[in-house]
């Protein structure tokens, strides 16, 4: 487990990490066991505050280690959050590349996805159009790493990003700046 | 070539995005290959090519420094493209061949064609159907050409000078004689029909005539049997000219050879209705006197008459027209059409363009002459019909230009299309010269490389994509390739030509399997008409005679 539920809606659903200095990477791939539905989602922002949410944390201008040392107590008023793109979702044995009829219920553990796991959800492309349109905003960023995630699992990461980009490349409107954009934040060549 | 359809209209052909990792470089324009609809096959050429970006903006991206995106952009945001062309429409139902009518829906699969394609649509090898070539990039398909519909109509070999235009005729008759469909008359300019001709091959030194590789079945005639024997060839009629056989007609045509402007024109005519049959020898001996007496009763102008005996005179220094020649040219010549042989006259040294108009026009006259008679009387009686007869002239655009088309034979029998069984093969290198008249009455166009705009517009009048193909026509190799428009293949095709070797020879002397020329039922049945003279006989037995042992 690497956190817990705490808004949920269709598109997407919001966690709190288990420890306030772990987060999964951002677009890394994630899911929430919902009784036999497995859902699964994206990585696509962390936050990391005061426990309340009503204040916000005072500089001490010191090391972490000397912070550790003299104040140990601020640590545990801090808090971490991550939002999560849901991408699909499994019953059974048929994965859904679609959202699922209901959103994830609060207070689910959030899992990692296991490799396995993600080369399924990810043979075929349609992933890409949800990081694209991340209501988190930067949907580039997103989709790049998210991809980049991916083709590292890979046999042949690079023919892998290839046809990927040339998804992407349809379903960004035929915009080769921004293909370009995606592509060389992949990190494959 | 693997592709599916992108866009395209009935009239404007298709464009084809090509499938992703297929190299546009290798697609050559002329090239054929099939879409398959979902209820037909299309059968189309590749007449364009051309980029194509989703998005136009992409076009105007620099290469990147990462290879993936151009890798990534290329075949999906930048399209290859092929712009095709349907030909013919085939029912996979019941294999049935069609015109065009409809078009496939988008993303039909497109493949290259096939030999079954090819076979379907052109044929295969057989007794009618000759083996010209091959389409291009598909060396081993044989192409075939339908020569009964080949010689239902004339026809005509065109292409600059050096692209092959004697080859391709030396082609077609190989082909014709094997058939035994028609007899043909060649009017051999330069002597490289009938017997060995220096072959465009640096690497063989010669091209075998049509007598060596057909023996018997064909004669040469010549009108300069000096030039003939010194290259080796025994030919088996000297043909000479007799005075009486120019009319005003013929020197009409040759106006431009002997410098006569029209009032001379009007002389000649008025020469021929006073003086008669023998009118040229008559005025070409006349003396001064007998001009001024001969003006004076016609109302012609002395001086006129004086300077056309001048000019006239130049038919005098042509060897081949006698007073009183020995034999009756055309009737040998028709001897020995009618013993199913195919005659080629030679002109030796005598290639002047005066010579080889005159003897054409004088020859193909009367024999056009006893043809129509002939098939006057097989309408009447309703019997006999002519073998169809072609003949082969070459300069073409000299007696078809639309200044002489409307009175010379040639394009009277260009027109006639084969009413009385006698068509033409016309080779020319400026097909811009002939009388469109006479393009638009052409069955069959065999063209090599033309680069002038004049010529392509003039070969492509009259036919369905004159502009598709015009590319495909300016794009042809100089050598072995050339496009086939028309009657005799039921869609314009390219083909890289065969090969006019060893292989070709013994294919063509292969005998016909017995039955084959039976095909032919309306042709005369000249085996058992005892008063045909014996030009029919072999070869060697001619040889003989002629020349002794």
């Amino acid at each position: 487990m690497i956190g817990e539920v705490i808004e949920s809606r269709t598109s997407e659903f919001v966690a709190e990490s288990v420890e306030f200095d772990q987060v999964p990477a951002f677009g890394s791939f994630v899911k929430v066991r919902d009784g036999n539905r497995t859902i699964y989602g994206i990585v696509s922002g962390a936050y990391t505050g005061s426990l309340d949410g009503s204040g916000r944390a005072k500089a001490f201008f010191k090391s972490m280690e000397e912070l550790q040392m003299e104040q140990p107590q601020i640590f545990s008023l801090l808090r971490t959050e991550f939002s999560c793109v849901i991408i699909g979702y499994r019953e059974g044995d048929r994965y859904c590349p679609y959202y699922p009829p209901a959103h994830p219920r609060l207070h689910l553990p959030v899992e990692a996805a296991d490799e396995e796991e993600i080369l399924g959800i990810t043979r075929s492309m349609g992933y890409l159009n949800r990081t694209l349109g991340s209501p988190a905003g930067d949907g580039e960023e997103l989709t790049a790493a998210a991809l980049r995630n991916v083709a590292y699992l890979q046999d042949n990461p690079r023919e892998y990003v290839l046809k990927a980009g040339r998804e992407l490349l349809k379903m960004l409107g035929y915009d080769t700046q921004r293909l370009k954009n995606i592509i060389e934040r992949v990190d494959v060549v | 070539m693997k592709g599916t359809i992108l866009r395209g209209s009935l009239s404007g052909g298709f464009d084809v995005r090509l499938d992703i990792g297929e190299n546009i470089e290798e697609i050559k324009v002329g090239t054929f290959c099939v879409v398959q609809g979902r209820r037909f096959d299309f059968f189309s050429m590749v007449v364009d090519e051309d980029i194509e970006a989703a998005n136009p903006k992409a076009l105007y991206e620099t290469v990147s420094d990462n290879p993936l995106v151009n890798e990534i952009v290329q075949g999906t945001g930048i399209l290859d493209k092929v712009k095709i062309q349907p030909m013919i429409m085939i029912d996979r139902s019941d294999g049935s061949v069609r015109p065009v009518k409809s078009i496939p829906g988008h993303l039909s699969p497109v493949r290259e064609a096939r030999e079954e394609d090819v076979f379907r649509i052109f044929g295969q090898p057989d007794a009618t159907h000759f083996h010209v070539g091959s389409p291009l990039d598909m060396e081993h398909i044989p192409l075939c050409i339908d020569l009964e519909k080949f010689i239902e109509r004339s026809n005509g070999i065109f292409g600059k000078s050096g692209t092959g235009k004697t080859f391709y005729t030396r082609l077609m008759l190989c082909g014709m004689i094997k058939s035994n469909l028609c007899n043909s008359l060649i009017f051999d300019m330069h002597s490289e029909y009938g017997w060995a001709a220096r072959d465009e091959d640096k690497n063989r030194r010669e091209a075998k005539g049509l007598k060596q590789l057909f023996g018997s079945k064909v004669a040469i005639f010549t009108l300069d049997p000096e030039s003939s024997r010194l290259r080796g060839v025994h030919p088996d009629f000297v043909v000479e000219i007799p005075y009486q056989a120019i009319e005003a007609e013929d020197i009409a045509l040759v106006w431009e050879e002997l410098n006569l402007n029209s009032t001379a024109l009007e002389s000649i005519y008025v020469l021929q209705k006073h003086l008669g049959r023998d009118w040229l020898l008559s005025f070409l001996k006349m003396e001064v006197p007998d001009i001024e007496s001969f003006a004076e009763r016609t109302g012609a102008h002395t001086g006129a008459l004086q300077a056309l005996q001048r000019k006239l005179m130049k038919l005098e220094r042509l060897p081949f027209i006698k007073e009183n020649p020995a034999d009756d040219a055309v009737k040998r010549i028709m001897d020995y059409l009618d013993n199913g042989m195919n005659v080629v006259l030679e002109f030796g040294h005598q290639k002047s363009m005066l010579a080889y108009m005159l003897v054409a026009n004088i020859l193909t006259r009367r024999i056009h002459e006893l043809y129509v008679k002939r098939s006057e009387e097989a309408l009447g009686k309703g019997g006999m019909v002519n073998k169809p007869l072609v003949i082969v002239i070459e300069e073409a655009h000299k007696f078809l230009s639309p200044e002489v088309s409307k009175q010379t034979i040639f394009g009277m029998i260009a027109r006639e299309m084969r009413k009385n069984n006698v068509t033409l093969l016309v080779v020319d290198q400026r097909p811009s010269g002939i009388d469109p008249e006479v393009h638009s009455q052409l069955g069959t166009k065999i063209t090599a490389l033309l680069t002038e705009e004049k010529d392509i517009e003039a070969v492509l009048c009259g036919s369905n994509n004159a502009r598709m193909l015009r590319n495909v026509l300016a794009s042809l190799d100089t050598k072995q390739q050339a496009l086939i428009i028309g009657h005799a293949v039921p869609m314009p095709v390219v083909i890289r030509v065969r090969n006019y070797d060893e292989e070709f020879y013994r294919e063509i002397t292969r005998p016909v399997k017995p039955g084959l020329g039976a095909r032919l039922k309306e042709s005369r049945n000249l085996d058992d008409d005892p008063e045909m003279s014996a030009p029919g006989r072999e070869f060697e037995e001619l040889m003989k005679e002629l020349y002794g042992e």
